[in-house]
């Protein structure tokens, strides 16, 4: 008993005490933080990595691609419609993307995608820009280039159809905050006075011309460019936008043909027209990937049926197929129904492929979504736990910080200690009683190490603003860089306990040896310390 | 219900070892007040630590109740200095963090168990109280050992070394500290707490405060030299 009565006194009476408080309460704060921050940008790309693809992906990993998907998109629908409720495939090529105003030209991945059908079977449409606020008007066929113009109240309008999307996003949003963006944006006034409207959603662009409101240029194809391809992101996470929605993009790209060649003909220049930028929230992806019609690129790239020299017609190709399941369909379950259709599926081919197409169809992989960003997470997974590892030994040094303080204690307390054991202490209670200020010592630190992690994580963002403020040098995190606006917030409540209760058997650990030494002090020896 | 048999100790300084006790057999009886003289470094605080066990003798052996002391378990030993003997140091050694109460309190809360403590507490700190009452010092309770005088300190020491009702106190130059007035204080209750049946072996190396005794002896060489009994010692009864 007298172990518990005494270290509560020793607790609040001895400021060493405080600083083995302090260097517990240090060490759990951070590495609560680090693993808060790690782990929610853990959270955030498995997040965002389930939304780009679709769950189960068939692949090849080549730039050819593989035939033959149409009529196993119709093997599916047939003989599997429990279980896959939307396929859409996809081809993956690089360009050369350029802005012809400009001389801006960079390479990128180019994604040929029906927009409709790749709208269900992930998220990509939720990163759309234009079409957050003008519905319905992203679309990927052939189209003009909008321009705003002037009505008889001076006053900046957009064509119709345009005009009338974005007041059905009014209607629809309901978040007063999100629809009062609806003002001028003073810094891009400033940079662009001529193009930009003060009318349209902060941020947004549309030129404006004598000819508006209407549709100017050739029919051109649209694209969808990844947002930092394009525009500049800002401190604050938006993006600052230079070009006008509607502009005119050239594309350049390399036709391959089955076997892997670049064919003889000359490269392909593709006029497009810039409809919408797309935002997956993954800067790599973002930075560079472009997206374009399947159709309109099949035909460009000689991925679609071609004429071969004996009168046969070659096998329209893409490089992926995305299934989505239907919902409650266990993922790994519906892997292997799609990996167990895949090969039912080619063995009802017969000898009908010819062998380059036999090959490129025994190269298809069926993952699923995991399995593709596998590298990715397992990257950043090792990444937390390597950064959880460094912080767990600098928190060995707090526990030797401990073991210091605890030493310090006994040597002080050599007196006390025996006074305690002439009066009947024996060495093993001296000794529980500093493990007992040990115990305290770690609970004390682990509450305000975790009150003072946690706080500290929820409110990360507004300290790293208050630290950019004083000097820019200090943002460590920039959205600039990062795919997030945000350092994660959320601090997941078991890593707290965790890390709590290490803290606390580490205090325990670290007095050990103090306690032991204090256990065996000798009560006479100890009387005669002056 | 004390004996003391041919006890041994030296320590060893460097190479060579002092002989502190060569040989010093002595014994008390209940109720009596034994004080043993010595000048300083003869030996007095080595041979009344050894008595209360609070170190082991090279040699020979204490007896208590016709019980061996230092052929107990340590268990038994610690609960021998908690409840069968008390000690009054020289330098009160009372525990700063705590208070006057707390410091009369600890040697019961040492000796009883956790589980046992909470049916014991009302009754454990009734006792303090009664002791701080009959050293003088019910006004003082709250108080912390630096705010108190050396009298008022030791006589708190006294509280603490009495409040298990210990058969045999033990005190170290209890009034080596202090001045002659406050010293006689000291004395007078220890003289009151002996005629009220407590057992008391006190060492001094002040002659004039060894008149309060029954008897005394002289530790010289390291040996018990001199047996002198004053008036109305149970030793000559
Ligand atoms: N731990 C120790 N190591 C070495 N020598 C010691 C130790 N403890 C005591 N001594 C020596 O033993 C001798 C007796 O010491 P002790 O404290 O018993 O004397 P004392 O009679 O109580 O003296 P005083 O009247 O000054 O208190 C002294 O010479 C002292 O130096
Ligand atoms: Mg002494």
């Amino acid at each position: 008993m007298y172990k518990w009565f005494l270290a509560w006194r020793y607790l609040h009476t001895k400021l060493i005490a405080f600083f083995g408080i302090a260097s517990v309460t240090l060490c759990v704060a951070m590495v609560l933080v680090v693993m808060s921050v790690m782990g929610g940008f853990l959270d955030t790309i498995r997040e965002r990595s389930r939304g780009l693809h679709s769950e189960i992906v068939l692949d090849t990993g080549t730039l050819q691609g593989f035939p033959y998907y149409e009529e196993f998109q119709q093997y599916l629908q047939d003989n599997h419609k429990d279980v896959v409720s939307v396929t859409t495939p996809v081809i993956y090529t690089y360009g050369i993307f350029r802005v012809p105003a400009t001389t801006y030209t960079r390479p990128s991945r180019v994604v040929g995608m029906r927009l409709n059908e790749y709208a269900q079977v992930n998220d990509f449409k939720q990163g759309l820009h234009y079409e957050h606020y003008f519905p319905g008007t992203t679309r990927l066929g052939p189209q003009r280039m909008p321009i705003g113009g002037i009505d008889d109240k001076q006053r900046l309008v957009l064509p119709a159809d345009l005009e009338a999307a974005n007041a059905r996003w009014r209607e629809s949003e309901t978040d007063a905050e999100k629809k009062s963006e609806y003002t001028a944006h003073p810094y891009e006034m400033a940079m662009y006075p001529p193009y930009v409207t003060t009318q349209y959603p902060a941020n947004r662009v549309y030129a404006f011309g004598d000819e508006g409101p209407g549709y100017v240029g050739p029919e051109n194809s649209g694209v969808i460019i990844g947002c930092d391809l394009l525009n500049d992101r800002r401190n604050d996470g938006d993006f600052d936008r230079h070009l006008a929605r509607g502009a005119d993009i050239a594309l350049t790209l390399m036709p391959i043909s089955p076997a892997g060649n670049v064919t003889g003909e000359p490269p392909v220049r593709l006029p497009l027209r810039y409809v919408d930028d797309s935002r997956t929230g993954i800067f790599e992806i973002d930075d560079l990937c472009i997206y374009v019609d399947l159709d309109m690129l099949q035909h460009k790239l000689a991925m679609d049926p071609q004429t071969l020299a004996d009168g046969g017609m070659t096998k329209a190709r893409v490089n992926q197929l995305l299934i989505s399941l239907r919902s409650g369909t266990d993922l790994e379950t519906g892997k292997a129904i799609v990996a167990a259709a895949w090969e039912k599926f080619q063995e009802s081919l017969g000898d009908q492929p010819s062998m380059t197409d036999m090959q490129l169809l025994s190269g298809v992989d069926v993952m699923t979504w995991e399995d593709l960003q596998r590298p990715f997470i397992q990257a950043v997974e090792k990444e937390k736990v390597l950064v959880t590892i460094l912080f767990s030994l600098i928190s060995l040094v707090a526990m030797a910080l401990v073991g210091c303080v605890f030493y310090m204690i006994v040597e002080k307390k050599t007196r006390d200690i025996g006074i305690l054991k002439a009066i009947g202490a024996s060495a093993r209670g001296v000794a529980g009683l500093f493990v007992a200020y040990a115990l305290a010592v770690g609970i004390c630190g682990a509450v305000l190490g975790t009150t003072l992690g946690v706080v500290f994580v929820w409110n990360i963002n507004d300290i790293q603003a208050f630290l950019a403020a004083l000097n820019p040098q200090l943002r460590v995190w920039s959205p600039e860089v990062y795919s997030f606006d945000k350092i994660p917030e959320i601090v997941n409540t078991w890593d707290a306990l965790g890390v709590g209760v290490v803290a606390v058997l580490a205090s325990v650990a670290g007095s050990i040896i103090p306690a032991t030494i204090a256990g065996l002090i000798w009560p006479v020896k100890a009387l005669r310390y002056e | 219900m004390l004996r003391a048999h041919n006890l041994y100790k030296s320590y060893a300084m460097g190479r060579a070892s002092v002989d502190v006790l060569s040989g010093v057999s002595l014994s008390a009886k209940a109720g009596e007040f034994l004080v043993i003289l010595g000048s300083s470094g003869s030996g007095k605080s080595t041979l009344l630590h050894l008595l209360g066990a609070l170190d082991i003798p090279d040699r020979g052996d204490v007896e208590f109740h016709g019980k061996s002391v230092f052929q107990r378990t340590k268990k038994s030993r610690e609960d021998y200095r908690n409840r069968e003997v008390g000690f009054v140091f020289q330098f009160y050694h009372l525990l700063p963090e705590l208070t006057v109460l707390e410091n009369v309190i600890i040697p019961r809360l040492i000796g009883t168990p956790t589980f046992k403590w909470l049916s014991h507490r009302r009754e454990a700190k009734k006792a303090a109280h009664a002791m701080l009452d009959r050293v003088g010092l019910s006004h003082r309770v709250k108080h912390r050992p630096n705010e108190l005088s050396g009298g008022e300190r030791q006589r708190v020491a006294i509280a603490r070394a009495l409040i298990n009702e210990p058969t045999l106190l033990l005190a170290d130059e209890p009034t080596g500290n202090l001045d002659e007035k406050i010293g006689a204080e000291i004395l007078e209750l220890l003289t009151e707490f002996n005629t009220a049946g407590q057992t008391i072996i006190m060492v001094t190396h002040d002659v004039r405060v060894a008149v309060r005794a029954h008897r005394q002896v002289r530790l010289t060489g390291g040996k018990i030299e001199k047996v002198a009994a004053t008036k109305g010692s149970p030793a000559l009864a």
